[in-house]
């Protein structure tokens, strides 16, 4: 009986084209396209600004040429700069502001004989906090300034850097390419498939309840030898088997990005993709997946059976994603690692095992103590929806 | 044959309820010590206006409400005790029941047919003779969702039909329904009553009464007011027409 419902149910869904659109064409088309044209829009944008000339002002007070020859020593960092003279600061401050100039130095009139007399002089450098970006390549200016001024008072003074500068630190990554990529994908993917396997279970749920309540059909087929557990069981089925297809397609849908869209160009990252991607990972993952989207679907059926009508269930339900998107989120906080304690946590215990399986460091017993949480919380969200079902009040309108 | 006796049912009025019903009362008595008997070859009629309790006999008859007392038994099946076996016995039809629309008419009847675990023979057999008594098979393999509406009822009496059930459940079959919809019910309920099955329906709509009625209960606010043969109620009846009839009744009722 369970599988006639199931069956039946699951054709019904597949016909729905609300259904369709949330559990297929989101995830294996819009969100690579989306994220495609993002990231080619970023890309372009950046080599944009790599292209597009600096424009630095300057008024230069001082009159020997020392400021301005060594400005021409700065390398080309940030691909080509102009520079602008002005005669005062007027003129200068209205160009920063309305961003007509990236920024612009102030060298006072005693730069020269302030540095050559082992004094202090001070350079002004107007911005504009409002020109993203600029931060770091200004600072970049400033150090090299910096220190070219130094270099050339120690000379000088005939002192050796070495003698003032006692260590060279030299930062060495012991981190593998793997683990980088695990620490960017380890966020993004459990995220997009807790997200898209809620959504796929939302629609589901609620046409097979709250809209078969509304339609009058519910009442019909209580009235059928089928024991009701069976027939909350049947549309359950399709529920979570629209969840797990939901993410399945995202997984597809990233997938489609790679291979059709381009997404990765850098053909060694898309190698290393395909490694995390394999089927011992495919396997931990849906282990772990598959109770959380009955988790899920126990917990959406319960809410969409208290509901009336389609409407007040989606207003109900569709504010939950951001409950769920709070613990999703976790995936993307550096220093939360899979433990004891995680691993007993709803939704974060999927998320952080996912990030552990990507960069291969998972420890079995915490995925184990997961699994078993996952499986505690998904039954009491099944039998806390067969309460509700049970519970003529909520059958009928 | 339906066999009820002291049948009640009380609801629990949550806070939202109460506010739906302008009531401060916790409980609302929706069915109060009701009995009657509806024996087979014949059709009963259970009239009233609305609210007075018709939808949750019906629904209690067809077990998908639990009494809160009292006892009914069809075919000589326990309702209470035996609910599964009790509903293999029913078909169940009412007006404000949906279908799905997204299935073919063929798809749905095929589905109640498999949860009535009518096996496969048996089901070609009766589908053949319900599809070609209400001229199903032209349309058949359309969804449900683009038949007109006389075209569903069609689907909605072949699904209530298709386990061949001893006693068949009409709550106000016919509401919503246009004259010529509202035929093939009648008709329906005529045919049911001449192949001796039970029949019980529910309606406020004299003339179907009028037609189809052997017995009649009427009831108000949960309460029988009337349990007779429709004949003995005709004899007895003090106004020229059944609906002033029924409405002399209930004033009667609220006087009292």
């Amino acid at each position: 009986m369970i599988f006639t419902i199931f069956k039946k149910e699951f054709i019904d869904t597949l016909r729905d084209k609300r259904t369709i659109i949330t559990m297929v064409v989101i995830p294996v088309l819009l969100i690579p396209l989306l994220m495609t044209i993002s990231i080619k829009f970023t890309k372009s944008k950046t080599e944009e600004a790599k292209n597009k000339a600096l424009r630095i002002g300057v008024v230069n007070l001082d009159s020997s040429d020392s400021f301005e020859a060594l400005l021409l020593k700065i390398p080309n960092e940030f691909g080509q700069r102009d520079f602008f003279k002005f005669k005062d600061t007027i003129e200068l401050k209205r160009k920063v502001k309305n961003e007509e100039l990236d920024f612009a130095l102030f060298v006072p009139k005693d730069f020269k004989s302030s540095v050559d007399s082992f004094y202090q002089s001070k350079l002004k450098i107007y911005f504009h906090s409002g020109n993203i970006g600029m931060g770091f390549k200004i600072n970049y200016f400033e150090e090299f300034i910096k220190k070219q001024m130094i270099a050339k008072r120690l000379k000088k003074l005939q002192i050796d850097e070495k003698q003032i500068n006692p260590i060279e630190i030299k930062q060495l990554d012991m981190a593998t390419s793997k683990e980088m990529l695990a620490q960017i994908a380890g966020g993004i993917l459990p995220y997009l498939f807790i997200i898209f396997g809620f959504m796929g279970c939302m629609y589901p749920a609620i046409d097979l309840f709250t809209g078969e309540k509304e339609r009058g059909t519910l009442e019909t087929l209580l009235t059928t030898p089928v024991l009701r557990w069976q027939v909350l069981i049947g549309k359950m089925l399709v529920v979570i088997l629209s969840g797990i297809l939901s993410a399945t397609f995202t997984l597809f849908g990233l997938f489609l990005s790679m291979e059709v869209f381009q997404l990765v160009e850098d053909p060694k990252i898309k190698d290393l993709i395909y490694q995390i991607l394999n089927v011992k990972f495919i396997l931990q993952f849906y282990f772990i997946f598959i109770p959380l989207i009955v988790f899920f679907a126990g917990f959406i059926i319960s809410l969409a059976l208290r509901a009336k009508t389609f409407k007040e269930a989606q207003s109900t339900i569709a504010p939950m994603n951001a409950v769920i998107i709070l613990p999703a989120f976790v995936g993307f906080i550096p220093g939360i690692e899979l433990d004891w304690s995680t691993a007993c946590i709803p939704i974060v215990n999927v998320v952080l095992a996912c990030k552990e399986m990507i960069a291969d460091t998972l420890y079995f017993p915490h995925l184990i103590l997961s699994f078993g949480m996952m499986i505690v919380y998904a039954t009491i969200a099944v039998l806390f929806s067969y309460k509700k079902f049970d519970n003529e009040g909520n059958l009928f309108l | 044959m339906i066999k009820v006796q002291n049948l009640s049912k009380e609801f629990v009025l949550t806070r939202k309820l109460q506010k739906e019903f302008q009531t401060n009362n916790k409980k609302n008595i929706a069915v109060d010590d009701v009995s009657f008997t509806c024996h087979k070859g014949r059709i009963f009629s259970l009239l009233g206006p609305n609210g007075a309790g018709k939808t949750t006999i019906m629904r209690m008859l067809s077990t998908l409400v639990q009494p809160t007392s009292g006892e009914i038994e069809i075919s000589g099946i326990n309702v209470l005790k035996e609910p599964r076996e009790a509903r293999k016995k029913i078909g169940f039809l009412t007006g404000s029941s949906g279908l799905y629309a997204r299935l073919s008419g063929l798809e749905l009847v095929k589905y109640f047919a498999d949860l009535y675990e009518v096996s496969p023979q048996l089901f070609e057999v009766r589908k053949e003779k319900l599809f070609t008594l209400l001229g199903i098979h032209e349309f058949q393999h359309q969804r449900i969702g683009k038949m007109s509406t006389g075209m569903k009822q069609k689907i909605s009496l072949c699904r209530t039909m298709i386990h061949d059930p001893e006693v068949i459940v009409f709550d106000e079959p016919t509401s919503g329904l246009d004259v010529i919809a509202a035929e093939s019910i009648i008709q329906l309920i005529s045919d049911c009553k001449n192949s001796g099955k039970t029949v019980i329906f529910s309606s406020h709509i004299m003339s179907e009464v009028d037609l189809l009625c052997d017995d009649l209960a009427i009831i108000h606010k949960g309460k029988i007011i009337y349990n007779d043969s429709f004949e003995q109620f005709k004899s007895q009846m003090t106004t020229e027409s059944l609906t002033k009839e029924f409405i002399h009744l209930i004033h009667q009722q609220e006087l009292s």
